[in-house]
């Protein structure tokens, strides 16, 4: 299908610059664009104060990643599979499995995950992780504040990601 | 050649102040006029002149000048204040996404292309996306298809918007560049409500998008296309007629469309010379063919008719994404194609088969058979093609990317030579180069 004459569309060309109108315009057109300008004079400021004032994220917005334990049993979820490793992109995850030990259980499966490492100074934040995990042990959470002053800070390790953060990220509404 | 005569100069130098003689070496001065009369005399038949006026400097603009919108070096022969001829130079963000690209499993490609073109993630995805499913042969649900072309829509808005405020900023407009990037945010909260991310959102999957839109996503979106709506009332009554923007933008850097043609330069530069080649329109791709909305062209093809194309382009993106709200047609948003597309997340408890694709999905990924494909979309920029060649394997053989903002900049020597410094700034910021697209 090609293009039907009634769909172009010739925009307009405005005005020759210079001359008479050019003088008009000068001082015209600058005022009303400065009525434009100064219309929003009235109305509410549309920037955050950041540090003191968080920026308000969606229910779905993917920041730092959480793991999870079983509410009940208080075991992990995470049974050291390693589909989140072999499906990130950034390759920026490490597990290394070991068997559970039945007196002393850590996951709920029969491996869990001795080593678990999240380079977020690699991670590209594409949830990838949060799709792969079958279990529901790994999801991205809002938490957006992540700078640190070195490389290694940000390796998060299994205790660290499974810790309860502190809550610094207000959630958004539906009508928002 | 050069490095030697410099130590033989130096040597001399050196034995001359030795001496104490220092200076009587070269006490000949040698003129321009003796160079040319002696190439005269050297070279029978043929007359070397000199013009005293002419005097050309080469000028390195870039890599790190903020007009150059970008990582972009141009080394720029300059006679006065005209300039005599342009080179531009890339690859200072040269990424090697491409590359990379022969690595990854079909899906975890789609994160890493839709980071070249950093202000058109949707239309990289697209191209990707749909150059693979034509390859496997993957029909996408209508509803997804709708979906998509809602979120490139409000894409093409984002980008020109960035166009449009650092252009302004350029040519000294601070005011609209502080509007553009209002609304911009705007559009990126859509985003990351549909999404989760504001950037770089890996939406779109291979046979769909990732996730239905959430609940109140549509009201959110008529409330930003309200507001867009007065945002480019108000881009509109700061520019149009502006008397200093007319002056810096009308009959500057204009190009013939035959030119713009063989340089193969595509989207809202090649529209505002007057060509009506759009391939939302040519190519019938996604749910274009249903929906309803103009082309705009310019007449001359200079820096105002491309601002008036560019600006016409997000009125009748809103247009598109109003008709896509009040039509969006109920359904999967992803193909039922196990082998292809991962199953839904309540089944995994559920269905020891549906859990035995997901694990093959995620770990190995699909195979394709052995074939080649070119899908084009048109981007904010124009013409984005994606070329994937699959070769049996799980992870595609070559990817390539036809990048509108590349092929472009090719006409940047035809559109500013002979032309002002200043000008050149504000062709390059109408000429709208993404440089991360361009390296890659």
């Amino acid at each position: 299908m090609s293009i039907r004459p009634d769909e172009i569309k010739v925009v307009p060309r405005g005005p020759e610059p210079g001359g008479m109108g050019g003088a008009y315009r000068a001082f015209g057109e600058t005022l009303r664009g400065l009525r434009t300008t100064m219309g929003r004079l009235f109305e509410k400021p549309v920037t955050i104060q950041y540090p003191e004032e968080k920026t308000p994220v969606y229910p779905r917005f993917r920041g730092r990643h959480k793991l999870h334990k079983f509410e009940d049993s208080g075991l992990e979820k995470c049974v050291g599979c390693s589909l989140c490793a072999a499906a990130c992109p950034a390759e920026c995850i490490r597990v290394v499995a070991a068997e559970n030990d039945p007196e002393d259980r850590v996951s709920g499966g029969e491996r869990y995950a001795a080593v678990y490492e999240i380079n977020l100074a690699r991670c590209i934040f594409c949830g990838y992780c949060e799709i792969a995990c079958p279990f529901d042990a790994i999801t991205m959470g809002h938490d957006y504040e992540m700078a640190d002053y070195n490389r290694s800070d940000l390796i998060f390790t299994k205790e660290m990601l499974l810790a309860e953060p502190i809550d610094r990220t207000p959630l958004r509404g539906e009508g928002e | 050649m050069a490095r030697v005569e410099d130590t033989l100069h130096d040597r001399e130098l050196r034995q001359a102040g030795a001496m104490g003689a220092a200076g009587t070496l070269r006490d000949e001065e040698i003129t321009v006029s003796d160079f040319t009369t002696e190439l005269s005399e050297r070279i029978p038949g043929v007359e070397f002149e000199l013009e005293p006026e002419q005097e050309m400097l080469t000028v390195n603009m870039g890599p790190h000048h903020p007009a150059t919108h970008g990582v972009l070096r141009l080394v720029v022969d300059l006679e006065g204040e005209v300039v005599k001829d342009l080179k531009p130079v890339i690859g200072y963000v040269h990424t090697g996404i491409e590359k990379s690209c022969e690595t990854m499993q079909y899906w975890k490609v789609i994160p890493f292309v839709e980071r070249m073109d950093y202000l058109s993630y949707f239309f990289n995805m697209q191209a990707y996306v749909g150059a693979v499913e034509q390859l496997i042969g993957l029909e996408v649900p209508r509803r997804a298809q709708w979906l998509r072309v809602l979120h490139m829509e409000l894409n093409r808005i984002h980008s020109h918007l960035v166009w449009l405020g650092t252009s302004a900023l350029d040519l000294g407009a601070m005011g609209v560049y502080f509007y553009c990037f209002r609304d911009r945010d705007r559009v990126l909260d859509t985003f990351e409500m549909s999404t989760g991310q504001r950037m770089h959102t890996r939406y779109f999957q291979i046979g769909g998008v990732a996730e239905d839109i959430p609940a109140g996503f549509e009201q959110k979106v008529r409330k930003t296309v309200e507001q867009l709506k007065t945002g480019i009332h108000q881009y509109e009554s700061l520019l149009d007629k502006n008397e200093i923007f007319l002056i810096r933008t009308k009959d500057v850097g204009v190009v013939s469309r035959e030119r713009l043609v063989e340089l193969g330069v595509t989207g809202p530069l090649l529209r505002a010379a007057g060509d009506p080649w759009d391939l939302r329109k040519e190519g019938e791709y996604l749910a274009y063919p249903e929906l309803d909305f103009d082309v705009p062209v310019g007449t001359v093809g200079d820096g105002y008719d491309r601002y008036r194309v560019r600006l016409t382009e997000m009125k009748e993106s809103l247009k598109i994404i109003e008709q896509i709200l009040d039509g969006l047609p109920e359904g999967p948003w992803v193909a039922d194609d196990r082998k292809y597309a991962l199953p839904p997340r309540a089944e995994l408890s559920t269905s020891m088969e549906s859990l035995i694709h997901h694990f093959k999905l995620v770990t190995e990924g699909f195979r394709v058979e052995p074939g080649e494909v070119y899908n084009p979309v048109e981007s904010p920029r124009g013409e984005l093609g994606c070329f994937v060649m699959a070769d049996g394997s799980s992870k595609p053989a070559r990817v390539h990317f036809r990048e509108p903002s590349f092929v472009n900049l090719q006409a940047l020597a035809d559109m500013t030579i002979g032309e002002y410094v200043a000008d050149l700034i504000q062709t390059l910021a109408m000429l709208d180069p993404i440089l991360g697209g361009i390296d890659r």
